[in-house]
C-alpha cells in the first residue's frame, strides 16, 4: 500500500517538475527576436533624420534628411530627401521593401543636378546605408528565421531588465559570425548589439542612446554604431517624428521625388 | 703609450684571460639580444619631413604596398576554370590573418560600375563563376567596356588577370612569403601563377642579404686563414691574428646588442672591415717580429715583443685611428643605419688596434715566440728557402715602404665602403636581383601586360573642404595623368577620384562617350559621389580622396622602380605645380616608392659629406703624425682621387 502511493507521489513529483521547468523556460530566443521584430511602429512615420558619420580622425560630416515611411503589408515604401549638405539638396531616395522572401528592394535616386529619375541596384559586397557604419540588415531589414537565437542570460544594462541573445546565421557565408543583443523585456527594445566578423572578431557595436514612447510606440530616436576594427562610428538620430499621421500613398512615386522638400 | 702597453704586459696572462671573458659575455649578449632588421622602413630617417608627410599621407589614403598575384592562361582567362581559380584563389588572400578582406582586389571582388537603360548598377563582375559560354561572353564584354578593370585587372590580350593584396608595412615575413608562395603554387597549372610587388621584393631582399653573409662568413675565414698562413707560415701566427679579428667583431655586435640595436643590412658589411683591419696589423707585427727575431735569434720573448712594440705600436695606431676616423665621419649621414655601421665599425677598428698591440704581444709572452727561425736553419729544403726568402722580403718590404702601404691599406677600406654604398645608390631594388632571377622575371612579366608594379602617388592638399568636388581641380587632375601616361612610356596608368567621376557621368548617361569626362558642376559632381557612397563601396573612394575632399590622392603606376623612371614622372608632374598653386593646391609626394627615392639622394649627400669631413680629418691627424702639412697633403692625394672616381 505504502509503495505503491510512493510511486504515485513519485510520477506527481516528476510530472509537476517538467510542468515547472517547461514554464520556467517560457520563452526562446526566437521568440525574444521575433518580439522585436514585431514591435509595432504604427503604420507610416516621418521624421528628420541627422546622420553623422566620424571618421577616424575624428572628422565628421553630417547628412540631414527628411523621410517618410509607410507600410503597406506586403510592401513598406521609402523615401528620402537630403537637406544638406547644400551640394545635394533634393536629392532624394526611394525605396520599396517587399516582404516576399528572395524578392530584391526596389531603389531609385534623383539627382537634381541631372533632372533625371534612376533606377539603381547593388549587390555589392558591402550593402551599407548611404555609406554609413549600418547595413540595410542592421536596420532591421533581416528575418528572425534566417538566424538561430539562443538565449545566453538575462541582465540589467541601463537600468533595464534584459534578456541577451546569441544569434548565428544560417548561410554561413553571411558578414557577420554571430550578433548578441541586449533586448529590454518588456519593451522589446534592443538596447545594444555586437556584431562579430566573419572571423569571429568583434566589428561593431550598436548603441541606442534614446528611445521614446509616442502614440503608444516605442521609437528608437538615437542610436550609435561603432566599428570599432576601423574606429569609425555613425550616429543617427530623429526629431520633428509624427506616427500614423496618415502619408498618402502617392507620396512614394517618381514624381515626389522629383519635386523634392521646399 | 708605449710604457702602458709594457705595463700591462706585465700581466699576460690576466690580459688574456680579460679579453676572452669579456668576449664571452659579448657572446652571451648577442645570443640574447641580436635581432635582423628586416623592415626596409625601419631604414628610412622617419623625421625626414619627406617621410613624415608621405606616412601621414599613407594614412589618410590608407596607401599599401600590394602583393600581385598573376594567373596566365595562354588560351584565355574566360573559361570557368581558371575563373574558378581567381574566385578560390580569392577567398584564399582574404581569410589570411595577414590580409584584410577588403584589401583584395581582383575579377570576383572588382566592382563594375554599369550603365542600364533606365538608370545605373554597382554589381559584382561574377559571383558564381560561370559556366556557359554565352555568360562567358557576356562576362568578357563587361570586362571590356569597362576601362575601371579592363588593363588593369585583366590584361587587354585578355589571357593574364591579378589578384591585388594590400598588405601594411609591417606584415611581411619570409614565412607570410612562402605561405603565399604554396597558396599560389596550388593553382598552377594549366595556368601559371606569378607572384610579384613591392612587398615581395623588399622581403626578400632584407632576407637575401643577410643569408648572402652567413654564407660569404666561412669563405672569407678559410681564405683569410690560407692568405694568413702562406704570408706568416706559422699556425700559431695564423691563429692569433685570427683570433684579433673575430674578438674585434664580437666586441663590435656585443656592443650593439648590448645597447639594443638591430643588425641591419649595411651592417653585415662590418666584419669586412674588421677583417682588413685586424689582418693588416697582424701581419704588420708578425713581419716585424720574424726579421728581429732573424737578426737576434737568442732574444728573449721580452726582448722580442718590446721590441715588436717599439717599432709597430705607431703605425698600427695611426692606421686604425685614421680609418676610425674615416668611419666616424659616416655619423653625418642621415640614414640611422649607415650612421650605426659607422659608429660601430670604428669601435671594432679601435679594438682590433687594442688588439693588435695587447693581445698578440700576450700571446707570444704566454705561448712563446713562433719557431720559424729553427725550421729555416734546420730544413734546406729548396722550395722552403725560396717561399721564406719570399716571406722575408715581403716583410722587409713592408718596413721600407710602410706608408705607402698604409696608404694603400687606406684605399682599399675606402673602396670597400664605396663599393658597399653604390649598392644602395639606386633606389631600385628590382635592379639588385640577378637580371635572370624569379623576381625580375616574373615583375617584367607582369609589367609588360599592365600599368606597372611600383606607384608613385602624388597628394594634392586643397585649402578646404570640398576642394576636390570642384570641377577645375578635377579636370586638373585628369589633365596631369594623361599626359604623364601619354608622355612617358614607363608609366602605364594612373588613377585617381577623376576616374570614378568619368565612370559615373558615362554610365548615368547611357554609356554615351561624350560624357566620359568629369561633369561640369559642382553639385553634380557631389550628387555622383553620394550616389556612389550609397551603392558602391565608399572605402574605395577614400583611397583616392578624404572625406572631406580637401585631399586627394593619384596614384601612378610605373612599369620601373628606378629613380630615373620616378624622376622622369616627377619632372612632368612639377609642370603642373604652378596651375594647382594658382588655385590654392599643394603637391606633395608618397608611396614607398618616392621614399626609397628621397632615401637615395640622403645617402648620396651623406656620402659626399662625410668624404669630404673624413678627407679633412684625415689631412690634418697625418699633418700632425708626421709633423708636416705637406706630406698630410700627399697622404691624402690617393683618397681624393679615389674619391673622384667613384663620384665619376
Amino acid at each position: 500500500m505504502t509503495r505503491r502511493r510512493n510511486q504515485l507521489l513519485l510520477i506527481a513529483f516528476v510530472l509537476t517538475s517538467v510542468v515547472f521547468s517547461y514554464a520556467q523556460e517560457k520563452i526562446t530566443g526566437l521568440q525574444v527576436i521575433q518580439n522585436v521584430y514585431d514591435r509595432p511602429e504604427g503604420n507610416d512615420m516621418q521624421s528628420e533624420l541627422t546622420m553623422t558619420l566620424i571618421n577616424s580622425r575624428g572628422d565628421q560630416r553630417v547628412r540631414e534628411i527628411k523621410q517618410f515611411i509607410k507600410d503597406m503589408g506586403k510592401v513598406e515604401k521609402k523615401i528620402m530627401f537630403f537637406m544638406a549638405p547644400a551640394d545635394v539638396r533634393n536629392t532624394s531616395f526611394m525605396n520599396w521593401s517587399y516582404t516576399e522572401k528572395g524578392r530584391d528592394d526596389d531603389q531609385w535616386i534623383y539627382l537634381p543636378a541631372l533632372k533625371k529619375v534612376k533606377r539603381i541596384s547593388s549587390d555589392s559586397k558591402s550593402d551599407y546605408f548611404m555609406g554609413s557604419d549600418f547595413t540595410y540588415d542592421d536596420l532591421g531589414d533581416r528575418q528572425p528565421t534566417d538566424d538561430r537565437h539562443k538565449i545566453l542570460r538575462e541582465e540589467k544594462l541601463s537600468g533595464e531588465d534584459c534578456y541577451v541573445v546569441e544569434s548565428m546565421p544560417k548561410d554561413e557565408d553571411y558578414m557577420y559570425s554571430k550578433t548578441i543583443t541586449w533586448i529590454i523585456k518588456d519593451k522589446w527594445i534592443g538596447l545594444k548589439k555586437e556584431f562579430y566578423d566573419e572571423d569571429g572578431d568583434h566589428l561593431k557595436t550598436l548603441t541606442v542612446k534614446k528611445y521614446e514612447k509616442i502614440k503608444g510606440y516605442w521609437i528608437i530616436e538615437a542610436s550609435e554604431m561603432k566599428n570599432v576594427q576601423k574606429n569609425h562610428t555613425t550616429t543617427m538620430s530623429l526629431k520633428n517624428i509624427k506616427i500614423d499621421s496618415g502619408i498618402s500613398t502617392n507620396k512614394f512615386t517618381e514624381r515626389m521625388m522629383k519635386r523634392g522638400i521646399k | 703609450m708605449e710604457k702602458l702597453l709594457k705595463r700591462v704586459l706585465e700581466y699576460p696572462k690576466t690580459v688574456l684571460v680579460v679579453i676572452l671573458l669579456i668576449s664571452v659575455a659579448f657572446t652571451a649578449i648577442m645570443k640574447k639580444n641580436t635581432r635582423m632588421e628586416t623592415n626596409l622602413d625601419k631604414y628610412m630617417p622617419e623625421q625626414h619631413p619627406a617621410f613624415v608627410y608621405s606616412n601621414q599621407a599613407e594614412e589618410w589614403f590608407d596607401i599599401k604596398d600590394g602583393i600581385i598575384i598573376a594567373i596566365e592562361n595562354k588560351d584565355g582567362i574566360y573559361n570557368s576554370g581558371t575563373l574558378q581559380k581567381v574566385k578560390d584563389l580569392t577567398k584564399k588572400l582574404q581569410k589570411m590573418k595577414e590580409i584584410e578582406k577588403t584589401d583584395v582586389t581582383s575579377l570576383y571582388t572588382a566592382d563594375n560600375i554599369v550603365g542600364t537603360e533606365d538608370g545605373m548598377d554597382v554589381k559584382a563582375f561574377f559571383k558564381r563563376v560561370p559556366k556557359d559560354s554565352a555568360k562567358l561572353a557576356d562576362l568578357r564584354e563587361k570586362v571590356r567596356s569597362n576601362e575601371m578593370v579592363f588593363g588593369r585587372i585583366v590584361s587587354t590580350d585578355e589571357t593574364v588577370t591579378v589578384i591585388i593584396a594590400r598588405i601594411g608595412d609591417d606584415v611581411f615575413s619570409q614565412d607570410f612569403y612562402h605561405r603565399i608562395l604554396d597558396i599560389s603554387k596550388e593553382y598552377e597549372g594549366p595556368e601559371k601563377v606569378y607572384v610579384a610587388g613591392r612587398p615581395i621584393v623588399e622581403g626578400t631582399m632584407a632576407y637575401l642579404g643577410p643569408r648572402d653573409m652567413k654564407r660569404m662568413v666561412p669563405i672569407v675565414l678559410l681564405v683569410i686563414l690560407l692568405v694568413l698562413y702562406l704570408v706568416l707560415r706559422n699556425v700559431k701566427s695564423t691563429l692569433f691574428t685570427l683570433f684579433v679579428v673575430v674578438f674585434s667583431t664580437i666586441w663590435a655586435f656585443g656592443l650593439m646588442a648590448a645597447v639594443n640595436i638591430p643588425i641591419y643590412a649595411v651592417s653585415t658589411m662590418l666584419p669586412v672591415m674588421l677583417i682588413a683591419i685586424g689582418v693588416a696589423d697582424g701581419i704588420h707585427l708578425y713581419s716585424h717580429l720574424y726579421m728581429f727575431l732573424k737578426e737576434h735569434p737568442n732574444a728573449t720573448r721580452q726582448e722580442a715583443v718590446h721590441d715588436m712594440l717599439h717599432e709597430m705600436w705607431r703605425p698600427v695606431v695611426m692606421t686604425s685611428v685614421t680609418t676610425a676616423v674615416g668611419f666616424i665621419s659616416l655619423l653625418t649621414s642621415q640614414v640611422y643605419p649607415i650612421k650605426y655601421f659607422g659608429i660601430f665599425t670604428a669601435f671594432g677598428v679601435m679594438m682590433a688596434m687594442v688588439f693588435s698591440l695587447v693581445f698578440i704581444p700576450a700571446t707570444l709572452l704566454v705561448f712563446g715566440l713562433p719557431h720559424l727561425k729553427k725550421k729555416i736553419k734546420t730544413e734546406e729544403d729548396d722550395e722552403d728557402d725560396k717561399t721564406d726568402h719570399l716571406a722575408y722580403r715581403f716583410a722587409e718590404g713592408v718596413l721600407k715602404y710602410k706608408n705607402v702601404i698604409y696608404a694603400l691599406t687606406f684605399i682599399v677600406v675606402v673602396i670597400s665602403a664605396w663599393g658597399m654604398a653604390k649598392v644602395w645608390i639606386n633606389s631600385s631594388f628590382l635592379e639588385k636581383f640577378e637580371k635572370d632571377s624569379d623576381i625580375v622575371l616574373t615583375d617584367s612579366f607582369i609589367n609588360s601586360h599592365f600599368g606597372g608594379t611600383s606607384t608613385l602617388n602624388v597628394v594634392l592638399e586643397g585649402k578646404s573642404g570640398d576642394t576636390f568636388k570642384q570641377p577645375a581641380a578635377l579636370e586638373a587632375i585628369v589633365e596631369m595623368q594623361d599626359d604623364v601616361v601619354k608622355k612617358l612610356p614607363v608609366v602605364g596608368n594612373s588613377f585617381s577620384l577623376g576616374d570614378y567621376l568619368k565612370r559615373m557621368n558615362k554610365v548615368m548617361h547611357a554609356d554615351s562617350e561624350r560624357y566620359d569626362a568629369i561633369p561640369d558642376n559642382q553639385d553634380l559632381i557631389a550628387q555622383y559621389l553620394l550616389l556612389y557612397e550609397m551603392s558602391g563601396d565608399p572605402d574605395n573612394l577614400w583611397q583616392v580622396v578624404t572625406e572631406d575632399y580637401k585631399k586627394a590622392n593619384v596614384t601612378f603606376q610605373l612599369k620601373s622602380d628606378n629613380s630615373k623612371a620616378l624622376n622622369s614622372a616627377i619632372a612632368i608632374i612639377e609642370e603642373y605645380r604652378p596651375k594647382f598653386e594658382q588655385a590654392g593646391i599643394q603637391v606633395n609626394y608618397a608611396g614607398s616608392g618616392y621614399k626609397a627615392l628621397v632615401f637615395t639622394d640622403l645617402i648620396l649627400e651623406g656620402q659626399i659629406t662625410s668624404l669630404i669631413l673624413s678627407l679633412l680629418i684625415i689631412v690634418v691627424l697625418l699633418s700632425f703624425m708626421f709633423k708636416k702639412l705637406s706630406i698630410g697633403l700627399i697622404g691624402s692625394v690617393p683618397i681624393v682621387i679615389t674619391a673622384l672616381i667613384g663620384l665619376a
